[in-house]
């Protein structure tokens, strides 16, 4: 089975390697890798196009689930659009108003998922910030996601920056 | 063209200075001569029926500031001169105010009662009450132009409502305010925190003394309601608008978001009828992306696609290109001649 996928891969060194193991080692032939290292997508990734003939197209999954445990983000397979990603930024007291709540607040919401989240603490009393990358499976719930996020800023006085997109 | 030049600030002083400069040129090229027949600030205003020495007041006013000083002026106060002071055009340029839009909105009233085509680059008035001012212009049958006073020399209402006449503007978002830019760019660049790169703004005369009307986003909004009326129809004014100014961006969230390839930039947006200003992660590749103080707009439009123009948002002559397309744009037209 013949299976195009669009990926995005950070901006560092060993990440397309980080892309290709996975297949190879679950049976995948390779038939092209088109690496747009000059273009990268508006949120700063490097977007690269496969073309991979699977002998199983039971491994699909898998495969898409190890990329994506790699923080390898997949795009479209076979030009459809899995899921959307968008940033946000909290400034404030963010880990100090209970992140744990904050994360479990987003992800409770059907089809949300917080991807990923880095955190700069540049002293335990000073302002802490956030960068959260949100995972949207099912487009209908982009509103209820940044209603939440709204409504988490105000109650835990933090700064919301949302990305240009949304 | 006779005009009545109403406020003689920073705005007013670059609009003579453009005259003198661009005098010839535009003889030449549209045989347009215009005359200055009254200047008025605060402190009073000079009359000459056959055209001010635009040179001698400038000279005067830099150096007492006051046009009151100048050979010849009376106490006579603005609103008598624009209604008594024979003249075709208002250019009204006193300083803005968002709470009462006075007194130019006072002024404008006044001069398109009295039937004188109104140009100004004054935000406060439109922000608040741009209903009645565009209501009253259609009433006295005079023309009505802003182009100044959002975005500065971006002719970004002329590009919507002429260029891309034939298309529907969907939505409009943008950096309006060039201290906020400048703050922001700074800040990304240097690692700086917000208050020690305010200082540094102003300092450098980029910032206001009191420049909470910057970076509160206020600045930002009214020009964001401005744009809103004249560009999509709409009947907003500044309270329509959510913001959220820079106070709270901190040197580390700027890191952060770098990291991830985004800047940190204060973007009014109109969309699906809701206005907003509010710092916005913006992709570093984004056309949005402009450093320093310049300014940028991008229109999305159901034909054209996407429309950007980058540009400088203030400044005394910059901001007298957008005034002075307005008075050529009504000239031209045949009015006011």
């Amino acid at each position: 089975m013949r299976i195009e996928l669009d990926v995005e891969l950070k901006d560092k060194p060993g990440q397309l390697v980080k892309a290709l193991e996975p297949i190879s080692r679950l049976g995948g032939n390779l038939i092209s890798v088109i690496h747009l290292r000059e273009t990268l997508t508006k949120r700063g990734r490097v977007p690269v196009h496969i073309i991979v003939s699977l002998e199983n197209p039971e491994t699909l999954e898998t495969l898409l689930t190890e990329l994506e445990a790699n923080d390898i983000w997949v795009a479209k397979v076979d030009e459809v659009r899995r899921k959307k990603r968008f940033t946000i930024l909290l400034i404030g007291h963010v880990v100090d108003t209970d992140i744990r709540d904050t994360i479990d607040r987003l992800n409770n919401i059907s089809g949300v998922l917080v991807a990923d989240m880095s955190l700069s603490m540049p002293h335990p009393e000073k302002e802490t910030s956030a960068l959260m990358d949100l995972e949207i499976s099912n487009p209908d719930k982009l509103g209820a996601a940044l209603d939440e996020l709204d409504l988490i800023a105000r109650e835990k006085k933090l700064t919301l920056v949302k990305s240009l997109e949304i | 063209m006779r005009i009545n030049l109403v406020g003689f600030g920073v705005i007013g002083k670059g609009f003579a200075k453009t005259l003198i400069m661009k005098r010839d040129w535009l003889k030449a090229r549209y045989g347009f001569e215009p005359s200055v027949v009254s200047i008025s600030d605060i402190t009073g205003t000079l009359v000459n029926p056959d055209g001010i020495d635009l040179s001698a007041t400038l000279e005067t006013v830099n150096r007492t500031g006051r046009i009151i000083d100048c050979p010849g002026a009376t106490v006579m106060q603005s609103l008598d001169a624009i209604r008594g002071v024979d003249a075709e055009l208002m250019v009204e340029v006193t300083p803005t105010n968002v709470k009462t839009g006075e007194p130019g909105l006072s002024h404008m009233l006044a001069a398109m009662d009295v039937g004188k085509h109104v140009v100004t680059s004054n935000k406060g008035p439109l922000a608040l009450a741009y209903k009645k001012l565009r209501a009253t212009a259609e009433k006295k049958g005079v023309q009505f132009k802003f182009e100044s006073s959002a975005g500065g020399a971006m002719p970004l209402i002329n590009l919507a409502n002429e260029v891309l006449s034939g298309d529907e503007i969907i939505s409009i978002k943008g950096i309006l305010n060039g201290t906020t830019n400048f703050i922001l760019t700074k800040m990304t660049k240097e690692g700086t925190d917000f208050e020690t790169t305010l200082k540094e703004a102003q300092e450098l005369g980029i910032a206001e003394t009191d420049p909470s009307y910057d970076i509160s986003g206020s600045d930002t909004a009214s020009k964001l309601v401005i744009l809103t009326n004249a560009i999509l129809g709409r009947e907003a004014t500044y309270s329509d608008v959510s913001v959220q100014g820079i106070t709270k961006i901190t040197p580390e969230a700027i890191a952060l978001a770098k990291e991830e390839g985004f800047v940190i930039k204060l973007i009014g947006e109109v969309e699906d009828g809701s206005l907003s200003v509010a710092p916005k992660l913006v992709p570093e590749n984004h056309p949005l992306n402009v450093d320093g103080t310049l300014n940028v707009a991008s229109f999305t439009t159901d034909l054209a696609g996407d429309v950007t123009i980058v540009g400088r948002g203030a400044g005394a002559i910059e901001t007298n290109s957008a005034i002075l397309s307005d008075i050529l744009s009504i000239y031209r037209s045949g009015a006011g001649r």
